[in-house]
């Protein structure tokens, strides 16, 4: 899927275009208040180049780790998973390719929620 | 001016605001003095917030900015750029900053445009990312490939794994003229029970590196170890017409060597070796489990030969004499009835005449 779709450019657009939306959003904009947007872009890209079978990969360790100051919950997990869906159609990814790609993301979401449930 | 030329100035006028607060660029005229803006469009307001309130000046909304360096260069008319981050909401934006002396100024009228790099900066920071991470993964690739590379010239000579390289297959040879060593230690059985195995693994290992490193010397290869024995081919796959000759030396000198070794050790290493001399062929074998093997007469000869030796004695057969019979000491057994061969000639090699060739290798 990574290669079909083209590559890291192809995903840092979408990546690029969906963080545009994440930090309009009033439910989860507040989370990146101090963020290096850089860094983030950059490692979302290869995470989600990851989910798509690019060569990068992310431990489940590893995702606890970075999301675990932020206390992110389930609703804001929601959030962004609604974003990310919307981004990738938006992006011509085939419906069936975005459920795919939403699964993985889901599937290890239980590594990125640390707050309480709302 | 007529009435309808007034209202189409009037409507450019208006257009033309429209256009400047639509265009994606951060657009301001200051005075040159103390750079109060003057007029600015939607894009500069928004990237800073104040700025509608009047009268500001640039260093206000910039306050990092070198003022006289800046002053300098507008004053040699050349325009002074810098880059700034605002951070208006959420995102920090980075802004390319240029001021210049205005297109068609009257007092000396200064044009500020600002432009959001912050993307070109995320894919700047992105594309050294990802080289990086290519990098590191061409590195892991390499040491991998030349741990697999290790490996495989660990079971098969390098020019046979030149052509598997190249080829993807390789195919068997037949050497008419090679000599065969074949070794194995007495008693190692009952070694392997007496002894802790880590140790007597480690006394091993160090005795067939030692060997590897006289093997070598001698230009010969060492085909594989199958347990405690360890078997050697002089003339495969590089030809060498002093086979025979090459692989007497390495016998005499695995002798030599254990002989050193355990005058020291607490282990009591006594090796028997075989020897023959004949053509064999040599070839990769196995698709999942690759082994680099010769089959020959010679190869079977010198299996047999072996067990007939007393401990630390090396026994060669008739071929192996006919070629190197006047350069070493040999003493003769006569004939031996070898199992698949029949009556057969064995001769002992007690050492070698050439004391110069002795010291030229050490």
């Amino acid at each position: 899927m990574f290669e079909k779709y083209g590559g890291f450019g192809a995903v840092s657009k979408v990546v690029s275009a969906f963080y545009d939306k994440v930090l309009d959003s009033d439910v989860i904009g507040p989370y990146f208040d101090d963020v290096d947007m850089r860094r983030l872009v950059d490692h979302q890209t290869k995470f989600i180049s990851d989910t798509m079978g690019g060569p990068a990969s992310y431990s489940n360790e590893a995702l606890r780790k970075v999301h675990a100051p932020h206390r992110i919950d389930r609703d804001a997990n929601l959030e962004m998973a609604r974003l990310l869906r919307e981004t990738l159609l938006e992006f011509d990814i085939e419906p069936a390719d975005v459920d795919a790609i939403m699964a993985e993301i889901e599937a290890r979401s239980a590594y990125v929620i640390s707050g309480p449930a709302t | 001016m007529s009435e309808p030329a007034r209202d189409i100035a009037m409507n450019m006028d208006r257009f033309r605001a429209a256009l400047l607060d639509t265009v994606g660029v951060g657009l301001a005229v200051v005075e040159p003095n103390e750079f109060r803006l003057l007029i600015h469009n939607a894009m500069f307001a928004e990237w800073f917030p104040g700025v509608d309130d009047g009268g500001a000046r640039l260093l206000d909304i910039l306050p990092d900015v070198d003022l006289p360096m800046a002053k300098a260069r507008l004053g040699e008319q050349r325009s002074w750029k810098f880059e700034v981050e605002v951070k208006p909401k959420r995102r920090t934006i980075v802004l390319a900053v240029e001021v210049a002396p205005a297109e068609g100024a009257v007092a000396g009228e200064l044009m500020v445009q600002c432009q959001n790099i912050s993307k070109i900066r995320e894919l700047e920071y992105m594309i050294e990312s990802y080289s990086n991470m290519i990098e590191r993964q061409n590195r892991d690739l390499r040491k991998e490939k030349e741990r697999v590379e290790k490996l495989l010239l660990n079971i098969m000579p390098q020019q046979v794994y030149e052509e598997w390289k190249e080829f993807g297959v390789t195919t068997p040879h037949r050497y008419d003229a090679a000599s065969v060593l074949m070794l194995d230690f007495v008693g190692f059985t009952e070694m392997s029970i007496r002894y802790e195995p880590t140790k007597l693994i480690a006394e091993l290992n160090d005795i067939f590196t030692g060997f590897d490193r006289i093997v070598e010397q001698f230009g010969c290869e060492r085909l594989k170890t199958i347990g405690d024995a360890y078997v050697a081919v002089a003339g495969v796959p590089e030809p060498n017409p002093d086979h025979a000759r090459n692989i007497a030396q390495v016998a005499l000198r695995f002798v030599r060597f254990l002989k050193r070794r355990n005058s020291t050790s607490e282990f009591e290493w006594r090796c028997r070796v075989g020897i023959s001399s004949g053509p064999v062929i040599g070839s990769v074998v196995g698709v999942q489990k690759y082994v680099y093997d010769i089959f020959g007469p010679g190869m079977n000869l010198a299996a047999r030969l072996e067990p007939l030796c007393q401990p630390m004695e090396i026994l060669v057969s008739g071929d192996t004499h006919a070629l190197i019979g006047n350069d070493f000491a040999f003493s003769n057994l006569g004939m031996h009835d070898i199992r698949g061969f029949g009556p057969k000639a064995v001769y002992r090699l007690e050492g070698d005449f050439g004391a110069a060739n002795d010291a030229a290798f050490g």
